[in-house]
């Protein structure tokens, strides 16, 4: 049903959407649900909870569409929709920690083998364990490709305390990857 | 540049984000020190990682969810709440021009409808100007709270 759609240019599918045309939102949802929901996955941490987010995002963005003026992108508007919804479930849900807090687990020690495939999962399980706001904005700069001054203004944070939050963050992540790893693995597998 | 400069540099030297003449400082350092060279491996392969994040899909059927879970109807645009902001003031104003003729007719009416025992003050132009001015503030109201509703639904997110 949505075939002859596929290759009709995003303004084209925001105006009709916008206009009410399910068929042309349809498209939309297909090409940004994988996004969307990896989006919420992140910064939810919980794939039930994040597929629900994702379904209120869009369903939030059908509703504003028509006040939707394409004075940013339709993504990054998409994205903000989302980011809101996943924050204020997550408000609901715990009080914020600290970096140190979040991140200071003792761990076993390096562990024996080390693969090249268990160094995207062994990063993504210490990116849950970071604080809300740090995993929001590593989120929204490596996966949704988005600028400082872009994740300043979604998430209403000075640039400065954004550029900081990524940068601890990482440090963070390296740290923790060498106290699970090990140099040595991690050697084989970077320079293999 | 030495081992702590370079440390302080290393991620935005990963992330290309470094001026020409501090990566040329950066890299001179890196030849001569193994130290910051298994730290800028280590961040590279985070950065990296980060970067090539898988795209997750959502269950099947979501799309279809999404879709089914739509509002049927939107909100026309004569019942949208941004009327009600150029609306209010225009019926304030009208109400204030022709505050003489709306106390008249509000008179005529309340006799006509059963409750004409209800004497209104003498028709002034101090008390039609007040009631024009009470309709004019009920404007007002309405142009606050259909701002405050374009706000929660259209502006937040």
């Amino acid at each position: 049903m949505l075939e002859p759609m596929e290759s009709t240019s995003e303004e084209v599918l925001v105006g009709r959407s916008a206009r009410g045309d399910e068929q042309a939102f349809g498209v939309l949802v297909e090409r940004y649900k994988g996004m969307l929901y990896t989006m919420a996955c992140r910064l939810m941490k919980d794939p039930g909870r994040a597929e629900d987010a994702a379904q209120e995002s869009f369903i939030k963005a059908w509703s504003a569409l028509p006040g939707f003026k394409g004075e940013s992108k339709f993504s990054s508007w998409l994205y903000r929709i989302c980011y809101n919804t996943c924050i204020s479930e997550l408000r609901k849900r715990k009080p914020e920690v600290e970096l140190d807090e979040a991140m200071g687990v003792p761990v076993a020690g390096p562990v024996k083998e080390f693969r090249n495939r268990d160094m995207q999962a062994t990063i993504q399980e210490e990116v849950s364990k970071l604080p809300d706001d740090y995993r929001a904005a590593l989120t929204l700069y490596h996966f949704n490709g988005l600028s400082y001054e872009e994740i300043a203004k979604l998430t209403r944070k000075p640039m400065g305390t954004v550029k900081a939050h990524i940068h601890r963050a990482r440090a963070a992540l390296k740290t923790r990857l060498l106290e699970r790893v090990g140099w040595d693995n991690l050697k084989e597998v970077m320079w293999q | 540049m030495n081992c702590d400069e370079v440390k302080r540099s290393l991620q935005d030297y990963v992330t290309r984000e470094l001026a020409p003449d501090d990566r040329r400082l950066f890299d001179a350092h890196l030849v001569e020190c193994g130290e910051c060279q298994r730290e800028l491996a280590l961040m590279t392969a985070v950065v990296s990682t980060l970067d090539h994040q898988a795209v997750l899909e959502p269950s099947a059927g979501f799309s279809h969810k999404v879709l089914a879970s739509l509002p049927r109807q939107r909100q026309s645009l004569l019942l949208s709440p941004w009327w009600s902001l150029v609306l209010a003031p225009v019926l304030g104003g009208l109400a204030w021009l022709f505050r003489v003729p709306l106390e008249h007719g509000l008179a005529g009416l309340l006799g006509r409808s059963g409750i004409g025992n209800i004497t209104l003050p003498a028709l002034t132009m101090q008390n039609a100007g007040i009631a024009a001015a009470a309709v004019a503030g009920l404007g007002l109201l309405v142009a606050v709270g259909g701002a405050y509703y374009c706000w929660e639904h259209y502006l937040r997110d």
